[in-house]
């Protein structure tokens, strides 16, 4: 069945100060109604400070990571969208016209990106509005209805979040980050807006349950109207949000207590200079500059900083091999400790010492993996690690040794590989790298075991 | 004529009188004349504590502010922490503001005593003083009249001579108007020069904060401490330097004075009698009169009520019961739920471009016009309003109260400075001659006002 | 036009819209032969006023304010919380 998915999605920026107000941002870190001042808290009289010109930098810079075209020496109004919402202190939103226009992500069409401001914390079972939140600065990324699937979605959800925290500009906090809308329509059926979701995975559920939802009304005969829905993450469920006194339109006017913003392109040439480069450039620039393949570069360049990492060693060790560890050993650790890139302490000399050992054949592989792992938990240098770990090189004599044990104590097993059967070498093989606590390279043992074995036949 | 606002700091800086005494006279005055003319809707309790710590300076032979030991009457629509501004709505009547307004701060700062909130039509929505939901302001001057509004209690109290100074606020004549009723002086400043955060705007790309006194002095020392730059607001003008009572003179020499044939159309001749002999007047003192032309005056107003009424709408959306207060729809007056109702109206994404644009349009064509004569002259002036006020209870259509306004519109449409003083009386009923200026033209426009106070 | 405003009397909220909508006449009348021209916004032509990103406002001012919100607040937690309604669409 064909359908249409698009998101709205709002993130945090990182600045100290709110959008129109000096009011902290931080919301997270102190009790309710804290970090606010009449402004905020839309009391009777108050006025917008001018807004936050770090804000609107992080906006332009957005808007250029995203391939937007930035909208210059044009009249950008801050308007006031104005609805009826306990979260929302002034009775209307502050939102900005476009900052970019026309880019695209993963072959889905970014609309537009624009500046928000955030509305207070509601809790709609409690019946609670917190202002601390209110007033922090948000960008908005638009999308076009271009995804077609919610696996499609969620990787471009997921892929779009990345983004934004590859700039920098966006606030690391885990509960502040991503809040995203999603419209899904059916072929057939009006479009549907799903608003309250927290998460890539939550956005997955709410799709899928849509979809369902939907597709059943449909059959039924009966029509998808055009709705705003609510997200409850408990239930995995979209529920009807539409109250009948509420309008749709918003009455958008440019807010008079704001003079209107105009982006001039040295202000977006300055901005371009000194930006992060974008994770799709970077990817293109590893293979070229480094010679590694691309299907290593789209991992390294998933992290900022698992990239940075990269390249810091990749100046001082074959970028290849380097390469083959990031894509393959590291990220995998990483990700086994649910560690992202940026929370690693080993520096970079750490890994261009292990990757030399690995290349010198001093140490296995495997070896090297268990090295990582540890230098992961505790930063060391790894020749340290690896006298820790007891995974110093095995002696000639005791590896031979291990392998005359291994063969004596399994006659069958040597007869097997004798009559042929090559599963029997990778048994006793086993053996040997159990007793050598993986000391000895897999290929050394199988090489001795077969001259062994075939040698004294 | 026109010292008495200097007579009364002197004597407080002399120690002749003292700050104690002169806010105590006022309290005096104010529980005494209150219960007729209902100027005030509710006295400031700390006011005589405030005026005990400037006589403590003052007796220590201390520094004191420009301001000191003066009583000031603020209107209910500006935040004074502690006391309420209840903008004489049902729906604020309990609001306890929780901050000071930046020209409060400003008063503060120069040792004024703010002795009470004085009463308006309610949230700016008049032109009389009957709208208030804690009842009509009488026109001390004119008793059984209306005192003109919005800001009626502010030019009431002034009028009377309980406060010494007052603020109030003008968006489309709230200042003007009640001081021509009232035959007080009031101004409104340019656009941007005076801060408007903590006032509960009717529109805000309108209002302004301006003083009310019983002089031009008074107007202009009061205009010097509440002006300048505030760079905790966004649309403000970059003015760092206000100084006003500096540049008084007495004479008019050299200045052009401009006069339009269209003011004598849209005004009551009786009035435009008066206005004529002051016109007179400002041109025995050196003053040269040109004939300027402000061809679509009056289609100012129908623009400014639709403007005014979005931006209203969009005002008035906070007050929603859930912070503090009461929801405004549930409580309000008339006037107020009509403009709420045409600025929802208007504001429709399908009438967007058919009346809140197109009325934008017509404010363009209104400043355009306004800021063309103002270069051929120094200042306009003319009639405040076009006709007399009526008499407190009388049934007027909405229609009717709105005609009041098309003198006063267009200088807040432009964003020019207005300011207006006493210049005769018709039947005991004062009349004022109003001063337009430029763009920060207010020390000019307040120079004509004094040169025409002194040799009136 | 109905929007349901509680306690308000249906007359009277109808008289108001009639009488509401008499300046909106006029205004189409007076506009009728007036040119189109650029909408004026705002009173002054200046752009791009922006405030530079810091250290925040000082706590002390901040919790000042905070006691008095509390205090006018019409209901609130015993955290700071201001209540309100609970979500209609809550089940």
């Amino acid at each position: 069945m064909k359908m249409l998915i698009g998101f709205e999605v709002h993130q945090q920026l990182n600045t100290d100060r709110k959008m129109y107000c000096d009011s902290p941002t931080n919301y997270q870190d102190v009790p309710p109604n804290t970090n606010v001042c009449p402004i905020c808290t839309g009391m009777p009289g108050s006025k917008p400070m001018p807004p936050n010109e770090r804000a609107v930098n992080a906006a332009i810079e957005i808007a250029l990571l995203f391939g937007c075209r930035v909208i210059t020496d044009e009249l950008i109004y801050i308007q006031r969208k104005h609805y009826d919402y306990p979260d929302l202190p002034s009775g209307y939103q502050r939102t900005s016209l476009p900052i970019g226009i026309n880019g695209e992500l993963q072959g889905v069409r970014i609309r537009e990106v624009h500046m928000e401001e955030d509305p207070g914390q509601y809790d709609p079972t409690l019946g609670t509005v917190d202002y601390n939140r209110s007033g922090v600065p948000l960008v908005e990324i638009v999308t076009e209805p271009d995804m077609h699937s919610p696996e499609e979605a969620r990787k471009f959800l997921r892929q779009l979040v990345r983004v934004l925290e590859y700039s920098g500009k966006v606030r690391p906090e885990a509960g502040g980050a991503m809040r995203t809308d999603t419209n899904i329509s059916l072929e057939g059926g009006g479009r549907v807006e799903v608003k309250n979701i927290n998460s890539v995975k939550g956005a997955y559920r709410a799709i899928k349950f849509e979809i369902i939802r939907q597709k059943s009304k449909l059959e039924r005969g009966e029509s998808v109207t055009r709705e705003t829905r609510a997200f409850l993450e408990s239930q995995k469920i979209t529920v009807s949000m539409r109250v009948k006194e509420l309008e749709e339109d918003y009455r958008y006017i440019p807010d008079p207590d704001i003079f209107p913003l105009i982006i001039d392109k040295a202000r977006v040439e300055a901005i371009r200079a000194s930006m992060v480069e974008p994770p799709y450039l970077r990817e293109q620039r590893l293979v070229k500059q480094y010679g590694i393949e691309s299907t290593a570069a789209s991992v390294i360049v998933s992290e900022r900083e698992l990239a940075d990492l990269f390249e810091a060693v990749a100046k001082e060790i074959d970028p290849k091999l380097a390469a083959t560890w990031f894509r393959t050993k590291l990220k995998k650790v990483l990700n086994y400790m649910k560690l992202r890139a940026a929370d690693v302490k080993f520096t970079p000399e750490h890994i261009v010492d292990l990757l030399q050992m690995v290349d010198d054949c001093e140490i296995t592989p495997e070896q090297g993996e268990l090295i990582l792992r540890q230098l992961v938990k505790h930063p060391n240098d790894p020749r340290k690690i690896l006298q820790e770990l007891g995974l110093d090189r095995i002696k000639p004599e005791e590896l031979r040794a291990a392998i005359n044990g291994v063969v004596s104590a399994n006659p069958d097993a040597v007869r097997d590989y004798q009559a042929g059967r090559e599963e029997a070498l990778h048994f006793l093989a086993g053996k040997v790298m159990k007793l050598t606590h993986g000391r000895a390279d897999a290929r050394k043992i199988i090489e001795l075991l077969r001259t062994k074995i075939m040698g004294e036949k | 004529m026109g010292e008495v606002t200097k007579a009364k700091l002197e004597a407080i800086r002399n120690l002749d009188l003292s700050a104690v005494e002169n806010i105590q006279r006022a309290l005096e005055n104010l529980s005494k004349l209150n219960p007729r003319i209902n100027a005030f809707i509710g006295p400031n309790p700390d006011a005589i504590a405030q005026a005990e710590a400037i006589d403590k300076k003052l007796n220590r032979g201390e520094q004191v502010g420009k301001l000191a030991g003066l009583a000031i009457g603020i209107k209910s629509n500006i935040n004074v922490k502690g006391l309420r501004a209840t903008c004489a709505s049902k729906t604020l009547e309990d609001y306890v503001s929780t901050y000071d307004a930046e020209v409060i701060k400003r008063i503060l700062n120069e040792d004024g005593i703010i002795i009470g909130m004085t009463n308006m039509d309610e949230f700016a929505c008049g032109s009389s003083g009957e709208t208030s939901a804690f009842g009509a302001t009488d026109n001390p001057a004119a008793s059984g009249y209306i005192p003109g509004g919005s800001s009626s209690g502010s030019a009431a109290a002034t009028s009377a001579g309980i406060s010494d100074l007052c603020l109030g606020s003008d968006t489309g004549g709230s200042i003007r108007n009640p001081a021509s009723h009232c035959g007080v002086v009031g101004v409104k400043p340019t656009y941007g020069l005076v801060p408007r955060q903590g006032l509960i705007d009717l529109a805000m790309s309108l209002d302004q904060i301006g003083p009310f006194a019983p002089d031009v002095y008074g107007a202009a020392l009061l205009l010097e401490v509440i002006g300048g730059f505030n760079p905790n607001e966004c649309v403000m003008l970059d003015v760092r330097e206000v100084s006003y009572v500096d540049k008084l003179k007495e004479d008019l020499r050299g200045m052009r004075i401009g006069t339009s044939q269209k003011f004598r159309e849209l005004t009551d001749p009786r009035i435009m009698k008066i206005i004529d002999s002051a016109i007179e007047k400002l041109q025995d003192l050196g003053a040269e009169i040109i004939n300027v032309e402000l061809p679509h005056l009056e289609k100012g107003l129908p623009s400014y009520y639709l403007i005014m009424s979005v931006e209203f709408f969009s005002a008035t959306r906070k007050f929603d019961g859930r912070k503090y207060g009461k929801r405004i729809e549930d409580v309000c007056g008339d006037e107020v739920l009509r403009r709420i109702l045409r600025g929802r109206y208007i504001s429709r994404k399908e009438y967007r471009g058919k009346y809140y644009q197109r009325a934008l349009q017509v404010r363009t064509i209104i400043r355009e016009e306004l800021m063309a004569a103002l270069k051929k002259v120094d200042v306009i002036v003319g009639p405040t309003v076009p006709k007399l006020p009526h008499k407190l209870g009388t049934s007027l259509t909405p229609m009717e109260m709105y005609a009041y306004d098309y003198l006063t519109i267009p200088a807040n449409l432009a964003g020019v400075c207005g300011g207006v003083i006493k210049a005769g009386e018709l039947g005991g009923i004062p009349v004022g001659l109003q001063v337009q200026g430029k763009v920060l033209g207010d020390g000019e426009m307040l120079r004509v006002l004094h040169a025409y106070e002194v040799n009136a | 036009m109905f929007l349901g405003f509680g306690r308000l009397l249906e007359e009277r909220l109808k008289e108001i819209e009639r009488s509401a909508e008499e300046i909106v006449k006029s205004f189409l009348e007076a506009s009728e032969s007036l040119p189109t021209k650029r909408e004026t916004y705002y009173s002054h032509e200046v752009y791009n006023i922006m405030r530079r990103d810091g250290e925040p406002s000082p706590s002390v001012e901040r919790s000042e304010f905070r006691r008095r919100f509390l205090e006018i607040m019409p209901n609130s937690d015993e955290n700071g919380n201001l209540k309100v309604e609970v979500a209609r669409w809550v089940r």
